[in-house]
């Protein structure tokens, strides 16, 4: 029996140019190719419905378009898209679409007509409102694009809008990290995603790295932005509902909580996951190989793996432990709950009854107490 | 055989002299392995003592070679450990010889170890035959080192042999020295049965299988046979001779090298220096010069996985089976869980036992800092030993803590005198006497607390004179000194694995040393973790590891899950490989680090 998918990811891979840090399956083109695009996604389907391990609901749930830069792909791809998946599947009431924008590449008539397919969450990409800490990235925008794209999606009806920022960027580019979140306050948006800038090798910031040309930010500043983000961003009414996720009542991401509950999804385009209990798999991340492999009528999977009981074990410690919901106490053994009363005493936890939730100082520390925890469940 | 074609002789040899060498060379030329049959230093199979260069177990060929005078001799080669620690073994497989082939290193003459399996043959009134070796080498020096010879043993200038083993060069005129100059055993046929146990091995089929030499009497299959030191009796089964493997015969008659099969269940019974006796008519007499074995070094072995407890027990009690000199018992550690008080002759022997747990037996090991035995006396009047720091019972109820002292042998290059007399002395070292071998090389004699040893005295010894030094020493006596016990607390709580007893003088440079080796070594964690070195109440030392600021990957990127579990099971694994002390991971590498606190 296939499992049934009720959350789907779609990636669209193509990037006007690769920013410093990106280590994503991107591909470097001036225009997107929609029609490759399509052709490819539509083959990807046909092979999954073939192989048969995963059937998507008749109503979706959720459907995230991300990149890449999607909105690079024009007005037309929501609802190429749509006809690919069946549009009878996307008509829930409370289907949450959401797609990702870059702020340059979000026209009026992008915005209306992905609307009109039924997109009806946006996800900009605005990373910071630094001119030069934006070129540096090697973003296309400048620091006043992303108000002008927030007005173009509210114009075109488009009002459930998040945007993301980078934190923990290198000292030397001066950013004022007050500065940035006073600027996404004024977008007055109801979802805001942050990331602390990560060093993956392979990446052009990797390089400056390691022939010294760059410094990567210490553990203080990541923390004191990290903090003040929090506290800014908790000030004006926003739930801090995920490690690095910040929603207005009502408005955190259902899409992103699929990943962290454990539902099953589907992940179409080259480089994205899915998950079905226990196959979790993934596809192959150049654009070529994926592109060709999927026209040969292959499932373009790069590799799987099970999720056996222990793997399973550390990923609902550590999924559980990065969402505001936390983990049930009543799952923990003695051990484990030895470990949480030394948490509460350092001041790592928002509440431990009935659910062990940590807060922004325990956070810091996710994946290390993740392990704390895990580890403790054998013992 | 008749005793007067018998030669049993061995070789003293510097490590590296090339002694595995010659003794591949003489199985050649006697024809007892051709050179299909050949591995280069057959006699060295242990795949550690290979590597390492050294012999471990000894061994006994038999050799049959043709004598320039047409008659056939067998030939006995005995092979002998080459390290400090195992000098008892050393006597008692010379005991088994009667003459020593006494190699010297044309390049660079005669080494401390040498010299003290030298004097061992001397003192097992062997004949010595010096043989000059790698005489080929571009900085042979023969001539000066046939006057050093010379000097030392004060035989005349054309006894001495010139060879190179590697190249095969006089090789015939040793097999002939050997005829010739070896004195063939004496002993009693008709006499009850007295045979010198040398080595051992275990083999899981026969069990235990004595290597001997036979002084007076035959042993045959089917005897009843005893041991002069273990009760215990036993039917002989086997007799015979070793080449690559058993070779039996009907018997071993007196001056015979071989082995003996009885199905003995432990290595325990065969032990080396012991005699083994005719059960039915026993001898008076027992041959002389057996010892116990005495363990020298005392150190604690613990699985890393508290999980393989088992295993490491499992791997020890297969260990002990071949070799009789390890000795344990179960330890608890507070830090570190249960593991095994391990007693071992010296420094070498705990390095080689601990390498092949790891690598024969696939455990996972943390040794604690070696130290030497104790003898305490208490001021109730009572006496006892102690052989892990934490036995050490409290200071207001000793008198007195007696350690044990040995007599040091230091041979080196003149110009390193002052180094060498530098680390004595800082070492407690009381200097007893130099003697210059030749105008370049002197031998420095040192009494020094034995404890000074055992912590990387032989590898400072070595970096501070460029690796010329050689290193021999014998047990002196015990002798009181001002000796505590220096702990290192951990968050406030004392780890028992990082104890040591420690002259006073040196205890408080010791613990800032160790705390702030420790703060290298042990990873930031989410809290900050206190270190202190304390003598009883006495804080000598502190430092802290800040605690992480920092350790989280905000973001997981569409459903890549994967990818960041297995980071987070690598974080796992490596707080696995850590030993948890309260609520503190210590990494393997502290443990080792006590060891080596003079590194930088």
């Amino acid at each position: 029996m296939p499992t049934q998918v009720s959350s789907v990811y779609v990636h669209a891979p193509f990037c006007a140019r690769r920013c410093n840090y990106c280590d994503f399956a991107v591909q470097v083109r001036k225009e997107g190719d929609l029609e490759g695009w399509r052709d490819a996604i539509a083959g990807e389907l046909r092979a999954v419905q073939e192989e048969g391990l995963f059937a998507l609901a008749p109503s979706l749930a959720t459907l995230y378009v991300g990149g890449g830069t999607p909105s690079l792909l024009g007005a037309g791809a929501m609802s190429a898209l749509a006809a690919l998946l069946g549009p009878e599947r996307l008509r829930a009431p409370h289907l949450e679409w959401t797609a990702e924008a870059n702020p340059e590449s979000l026209t009026t008539e992008v915005a209306e007509q992905w609307r009109r397919a039924g997109v009806n969450r946006l996800s900009l990409g605005a990373q910071t409102f630094h001119g030069p800490t934006l070129s540096w990235m090697g973003r296309m925008h400048g620091p006043d694009g992303p108000a002008r794209a927030i007005g173009i999606a509210r114009e075109s009806g488009l009002t459930n809008l998040s945007v993301d920022l980078m934190f923990g960027l290198p000292r030397r580019l001066e950013r004022d990290w007050t500065a940035d979140l006073e600027g996404v306050l004024a977008l007055d948006v109801p979802h805001v995603s942050l990331y602390g800038l990560t060093v993956e090798s392979g990446t052009p910031l990797a390089r400056a790295v390691v022939a010294g040309k760059e410094i990567p930010v210490d553990d203080e500043m990541y923390r004191d932005e990290y903090l003040l983000a929090v506290e800014m961003l908790g000030a004006a009414g926003y739930e801090h509902y995920e490690v690095s996720n910040f929603a207005r009542p009502g408005f955190a991401s259902r899409h992103n909580t699929a990943y962290w509950d454990g539902s099953a999804y589907l992940g179409l385009g080259n480089g994205s996951h899915s998950y079905a209990d226990p196959v979790r798999r993934w596809n192959l991340a150049d654009w070529d190989d994926y592109r060709t492999t999927v026209a040969a009528g292959l499932l373009p999977e790069a590799e799987r793996e099970e999720i056996g009981p222990t793997e399973r074990g550390l990923e609902r410690v550590w999924l559980g432990l990065r969402t505001g919901e936390g983990l049930p106490v009543e799952d923990l053994n003695h051990e484990q709950r030895q470990r949480v009363a030394r948490w509460v005493t350092e001041g790592w936890t928002a509440s431990v009854e009935p659910r062990v939730r940590l807060n922004a100082q325990g956070w810091l520390l996710l994946d290390r107490l993740a392990v704390d925890l895990d580890s403790g469940a054998v013992g | 055989m008749d005793t007067d074609r018998i030669r049993n002789f061995c070789i003293v040899a510097h490590i590296d002299h090339g002694k595995s060498t010659l003794a591949d060379r003489l199985l050649e030329g006697t024809g007892t392995l051709d050179q299909r049959q050949m591995r280069a230093q057959v006699l060295d199979d242990n795949e550690l003592e290979r590597e390492r260069g050294i012999t471990i177990k000894l061994h006994a060929v038999r050799m049959a070679h043709k004598g320039k005078d047409g008659q056939q001799y067998e030939f006995n080669l005995i092979d002998t450990p080459g390290h400090v620690d195992f000098t008892y073994e050393v006597s008692r497989s010379l005991a088994a010889c009667e003459g020593a082939l006494l190699i010297v290193d044309a390049t660079q003459g005669i080494q401390a170890q040498t010299l003290s399996n030298l004097f061992l043959a001397l003192d097992a009134n062997l004949e010595i035959i010096p043989v000059i070796n790698k005489i080929d080498l571009p900085g042979a020096e023969p001539e000066r080192r046939r006057d050093e010879v010379v000097d030392l043993l004060g035989v005349e200038p054309d006894s001495i042999l010139l060879a190179s083993a590697k190249e095969g060069i006089g090789i015939e005129a040793i097999l002939d020295a050997v005829v010739d100059r070896v004195p063939p055993p004496k002993g009693d046929p008709k006499a009850p049965l007295r045979a010198l146990i040398f080595d051992s091995y275990y083999d899981k089929y026969l069990g235990a299988v004595p290597t001997i030499r036979v002084m007076d009497g035959t042993l045959r299959a089917g005897m009843s046979i005893t041991f002069g030191n273990v009760e215990a009796k036993y039917e002989v089964t086997e007799v015979g001779c070793l080449r690559l493997g058993r070779i039996p015969l009907p018997e071993l008659g007196p001056g015979e090298v071989g082995y003996m099969v009885a199905a003995i269940k432990e290595v325990s019974h065969t032990r080396v220096g012991d005699t083994i006796l005719d059960a039915n008519n026993r001898a008076t007499g027992l041959l002389a010069g057996y010892q116990e074995v005495r363990p020298m070094v005392f150190a604690g072995l613990y699985p890393t996985d508290t999980d393989d407890y088992e295993d490491l027990r499992d791997a020890l009690e297969r260990l002990r089976l071949n070799d009789a000199s390890l000795q344990y018992v179960p330890e608890t550690s507070i830090a570190l869980g249960f593991g095994f008080r391990c007693g071992f002759l010296g420094l070498l022997h705990m390095e080689i036992i601990q390498e092949r747990l790891d690598r024969e037996f696939g455990v996972d090991l943390i040794t604690t800092v070696p130290n030497v035995k104790y003898h305490v006396k208490l001021t109730d009047g009572s006496e006892c030993d102690v052989e892990s720091p934490t036995a050490l019972p409290d200071p207001v109820r000793i008198t007195s803590v007696l350690e044990p002292i040995v007599r040091a042998h230091i041979l080196c290059p003149a110009e390193y005198i002052g180094n060498v007399q530098k680390l004595c002395h800082e070492r407690r070292g009381i200097f007893r006497g130099m003697s210059y071998l030749d105008p370049k090389r002197v031998e420095l004699d040192f009494e020094l607390p034995l404890s000074e040893i055992v912590l990387d005295f032989y590898d400072r010894l070595k970096s501070c004179t460029r690796g010329y030094a050689a290193l021999d020493y014998e047990f002196i006596e015990m002798r009181p000194g001002k000796l505590v016990r220096l702990d290192v607390l951990v968050n406030g709580d004392p780890v028992d694995a990082f104890s040591v007893i420690i002259h006073a003088d040196k205890a408080h440079s010791h613990g800032r040393d160790l705390v702030r080796k420790l703060k290298e070594l042990i990873p930031q964690q989410q809290f900050a973790v206190a270190l202190q070195a304390a003598i009883g109440n006495d804080v000598v030392a502190r430092t802290n590891v800040k605690a992480l600021r920092k350790n989280v990957t905000a973001k997981c990127y569409g459903g890549d899950i994967s990818r960041k579990r297995k980071l987070l099971e690598k974080q796992k694994a490596g707080k696995k490989r850590m030993k948890q002390v309260g609520t503190v991971d210590i990494p393997q590498e502290a443990f080792l680090a006590v060891l080596n606190l003079g590194d930088d």
